[in-house]
């Protein structure tokens, strides 16, 4: 029972997690993959406007730089071309050292400037640092500045850093007139830093500058320009990754973060201004929208995975409950009730099983009260008593009766100890019973060694004299075997057989929960009577019965005789088959002979 | 690389986002100072005035340690021998006293010099300092020659010049050296009063009163910048224009003052302090230097001189005009 029970448990046990497990899986997944490919979907898009807008922003700033650094620069040629508006003449150089000092004051970026004649020969030096020099200096002819400046009107020199640090670049123009010389000034590019820190992308993007080379002239740090050719190794590494890209570039800022980068030329001086925003701050809309797609998410996902988890739950807790349910009934509880509320297909069923559980259990009673009644009742009217009531109740027909008794009962009671009558009354009543179940017949009742047999009631069969006969036949030569072995025993015992058949009213009577189903009327008696003359191993019919198997059972009338209680004599009939033996009248013995042939 | 760029956004676009400076926002930083002028300190209430504006509150984020020693840097060795058992996170130091403080390597040391600290061996060079010293320079060398110039635009009949100098500060003799050099260049001839400290200013003063000069040249100097207003009195008494370093002399009364702004110079030295204090190397943060001068004029002393501003080329370039 235990091993059948663990063995069921391990059958049953794994299809029932695999159908929660498989409800659960699709409901989750369901309410799931959509959201995240919602959310996945939007922050792919968002991301190209963002970009899109970031580009435009950069461009956009970037420029502003540009054009702010240009006009920075194109200041300071336009001052330096009122320098050199007018030819030098003879004593000059008074006044064009004040120009020079005005200049100074009115272009803070510029250090020095000197003033060169058509010559090429400095006329005028004046410098914030450095002692001022009026009249004739030094020959720069060969200076870049003046033959690029005397070349192109406008001559930017390159970045230099001064003492490593400070980054300065010298600035010639020439005049119009040839004789009006060259102006050069020397410019501190530190300057540009006002420029370049004013410039605010958003809450932390900034603008770099760089030389075409890649070294730093202007960042927001501008500790980090004085570090001068130092700290250019990264920054003409961002200048180059950004200038291959065609927009907005993610790169590695200087400051180690992602940076969102676009740079932009200024075309004069050929520099290249950097605008760069961190990626933190550039998409942080995008990134606070992928938050709110997340929390959404693990939002869902909860509701999902409690949704989805109720769900399997509801399917497969009635499904276990069913299961138990039938566990149950097979082991014979048939009380067992289901209860399912959920209002669909599986409470159906539930009160369906409810239902099969009540029948059972009903039909379950009635067989084990069946059972019961069977023990005292004729297994027939047993089955009646739960079936068809109308059968039992009192009703005449004709019915055939068969008495059976027991011949020298008496001597042999007195003569014997009571478990030895126990015995024989044992096997003798076993007998009975089984002749009785085996023609259908209906057991009345046995009173002590006396037995009353009933046929065509309550159920009716279709020849009740014929079966009636073979009955009497076949108890008759049961009992007698019997009775040889009795003999064998010591014990003379003999048995007499009355067959009679009339009307008698049937039915059942009884008190008290007691119930016996017994027939009243003339023909009892007369079966009674005939049993009574009967003589062992003989069986005595009344002319009703005589007259109904006259042809199929050989009978022998043994004349009129006087039945008490009847008016008239009757003829009594004796069935004589030929396989039943005949022994002479009142001889109570039988031969040792004869049985081997009863058999 | 449009995909790849998207995915280190979403990578590094989920990482909470950074709480930015937040980390040591309540500590409370020391910060010794340390001086051979004497309080009242002009420079310390510009460096306080930089922090205050960077947000730092004294007391609560930022604590001062002032050490003082007057005109006498030797005293402030056993500072250094004290710094290293306490727990300072920042030295800064002016003038003279950065000279001393050479001997402290493990400490952050902010310096404002007048001087150039490359050749006073603080730093390896201006652009990478490379030790634990940082800081600003003024670049008087560089402008002393530039004074006597501007001395002598305003003042042309210039002859012969009083220089005051105060011989304990740092770099003096250059100073004094570039100086010599220009007055010969403009055929001036220099007349040095030199004082050591501010225990000799006032025989200093006396000696500068008593050389038959046309103009005065004062070295700008702690020292010199706390007796700024006797200077300039001194100046007027003995009718002598003056050329003084920075502003805050012609605010006192001197007639002249060609230098870089030291309020600019002291908020700058307060964002290096910031930094330092973040965290930085100090040997990575270049020494700064001034890019604007200043020309201040003091048109009240220009009239009591007697001095006609409107023949010179001076006034145009003033940057700064007291009147």
């Amino acid at each position: 029972m235990t091993d059948g029970a663990a063995q069921s448990s391990s059958c049953t046990t794994p299809p029932r997690r695999s159908l929660f497990c498989k409800y659960f899986a699709t409901l989750f997944v369901a309410a799931v993959v959509p959201l995240i490919l919602g959310a996945a979907v939007e922050a792919s898009f968002g991301y190209r406007d963002q970009r899109r807008q970031i580009s435009a922003v950069l461009q956009a700033d970037a420029r502003a730089a540009s054009d702010r650094i240009e006009a920075f620069t194109d200041g300071i040629r336009d001052q330096l071309g009122w320098m050199v508006q007018l030819p030098w003449s003879a004593g000059d150089d008074a006044q064009h050292k004040t120009d020079a000092l005005r200049l100074l004051q009115q272009v803070p970026a510029i250090v020095s400037v000197s003033l060169l004649d058509e010559t090429g020969t400095e006329r005028v030096f004046v410098s914030r640092l450095l002692l001022n020099r009026t009249g004739r200096g030094i020959d720069m002819s060969t200076d870049p500045a003046v033959l690029g400046a005397r070349a192109n009107k406008v001559w930017y020199g390159a970045v230099q850093y001064k003492r490593d640090s400070e980054p300065y670049m010298r600035i010639a123009v020439a005049g119009s007139l040839p004789a009006a010389g060259v102006a050069i000034a020397e410019v501190n590019l530190k300057l540009i830093w006002d420029v370049i820190a004013a410039i605010r992308i958003g809450e932390t993007g900034y603008a770099i500058v760089v030389d075409d080379s890649g070294h730093l002239i202007a960042h927001p740090d501008i500790s980090l320009v004085l570090r001068g050719r130092a700290s250019s190794g990264s920054f003409s590494r961002i200048k180059h990754l950004v200038g291959a890209a065609s927009g907005a570039a993610v790169i590695n800022g200087d400051q180690g973060k992602p940076v969102v980068a676009l740079s932009v030329q200024a075309a004069d001086v050929g520099w290249t201004v950097i605008a760069m925003q961190p990626v933190s701050e550039a998409f942080a809309s995008i990134r606070a929208a992928l938050w709110r797609s997340s929390i959404l998410i693990a939002f869902g996902v909860l509701i999902a995975l409690a949704l989805a988890y109720w769900r399997a739950h509801r399917m497969s807790g009635p499904i276990k409950q069913l299961e138990e349910g039938v566990e149950r009934i097979r082991t014979g509880q048939f009380e067992h009730r289901i209860k399912i509320f959920s209002g669909d297909e599986l409470q159906q069923l539930a009160l369906r099983f409810n239902e099969m559980a009540s029948e059972l259990a009903i039909s379950q009673q009635k067989s084990a009260r069946i059972e019961r009644l069977k023990q005292f009742l004729p297994s027939q009217v047993a089955e009646l008593v739960e079936h068809s009531h109308e059968l039992l109740e009192g009703q005449r027909r004709e019915v055939a009766v068969i008495f059976g008794d027991l011949r020298g009962f008496t001597a042999f009671s007195t003569r014997n100890e009571p478990d030895v009558i126990m015995a024989v009354m044992r096997e003798y009543y076993e007998a009975v019973g089984a002749v009785t179940t085996r023609h259908e017949a209906t057991l009345i009742g046995f009173d002590g060694d006396g037995v009353m047999l009933l046929v065509n009631a309550p159920v009716a069969c279709e020849q009740p004299a014929t079966q009636a006969v073979r009955l009497a036949i076949d108890l008759q030569m049961t009992v007698q075997s019997l009775a040889g072995r009795w003999y064998d025993s010591g014990h003379a015992i003999g048995f007499g057989v009355g067959v009679a058949m009339g009307a008698a009213t049937v039915g059942t009577v009884g008190y008290n929960g007691r119930l016996d189903y017994t027939a009243m009327g003339a023909v009892v008696n007369l079966a009674s009577r005939l049993c009574n003359l009967a003589k062992d191993a003989q069986i005595l019919a009344d002319p009703t019965i005589a007259g109904r198997v006259r042809d199929s059972v050989p009978l022998a009338s043994l004349g009129q005789r006087n039945i008490k209680g009847y008016d008239q004599a009757l003829e009594v009939f004796a069935v004589a088959p030929a396989d039943l033996p005949s022994k002479p009248p009142g001889s109570g013995q039988r031969r040792r002979e004869k049985e081997p042939q009863d058999h | 690389m449009k995909r790849r760029e998207f995915i280190l956004l979403i990578g590094g676009g989920l990482a909470w986002p950074a709480i930015a400076r937040a980390q040591d926002g309540a500590k409370l930083h020391r910060i010794f100072w340390v001086s051979t002028a004497s309080e009242p300190d002009p420079f310390l209430d510009g460096f306080r005035e930089g922090m205050r504006a960077l947000g730092y509150v004294e007391g609560k984020t930022v604590t001062f340690e002032t050490h003082y020693a007057p005109g006498n840097p030797q005293a402030l060795r056993k500072i250094v021998s004290e710094l290293q058992q306490r727990d300072i996170d920042l030295v800064v130091s002016s003038g003279p006293a950065t000279r001393v403080m050479t001997a402290v390597t493990d400490i952050p040391v902010l310096f404002a010099l007048s001087g150039d600290p490359v050749a006073l061996g603080v730093v390896k060079s201006l652009a990478h300092p490379g030790t634990n010293f940082t800081g600003s320079t003024f670049l008087s060398l560089e402008l002393a020659g530039k004074r006597v110039e501007l001395l002598k635009d305003i003042y042309p009949k210039l002859r012969k010049l009083a220089v005051f100098s105060n011989t304990d500060h740092p770099g003096e003799p250059l100073e004094w050296r570039a100086t010599l050099e220009s007055c010969r260049n403009l055929g001036i001839e220099a007349a040095y009063v030199p004082f050591c400290g501010a225990r000799e200013i006032e025989n200093g003063l006396t000696a500068a009163g008593k050389v038959d000069a046309d103009a005065l040249l004062v070295f700008p100097d702690a020292v010199t910048l706390v007796h700024r207003a006797k200077i300039a009195e001194l100046a007027i008494a003995h009718r002598l224009p003056s050329m003084f370093g920075w502003s805050e002399y012609c605010d006192a009364g001197g007639l002249l003052s060609y230098g870089a702004n030291q309020r600019t110079t002291y908020f700058r030295l307060a964002t290096y302090a910031d930094r330092i204090l973040r965290g930085e190397n100090p040997s990575d943060l270049p020494v700064m230097r001034p890019e604007k001068f200043e020309l201040a004029v003091n048109l009240k002393t220009a009239r009591l001189l007697g001095i006609d501003l409107d023949v010179s080329s001076i006034l145009f370039r003033a940057s700064k005009v007291i009147s």
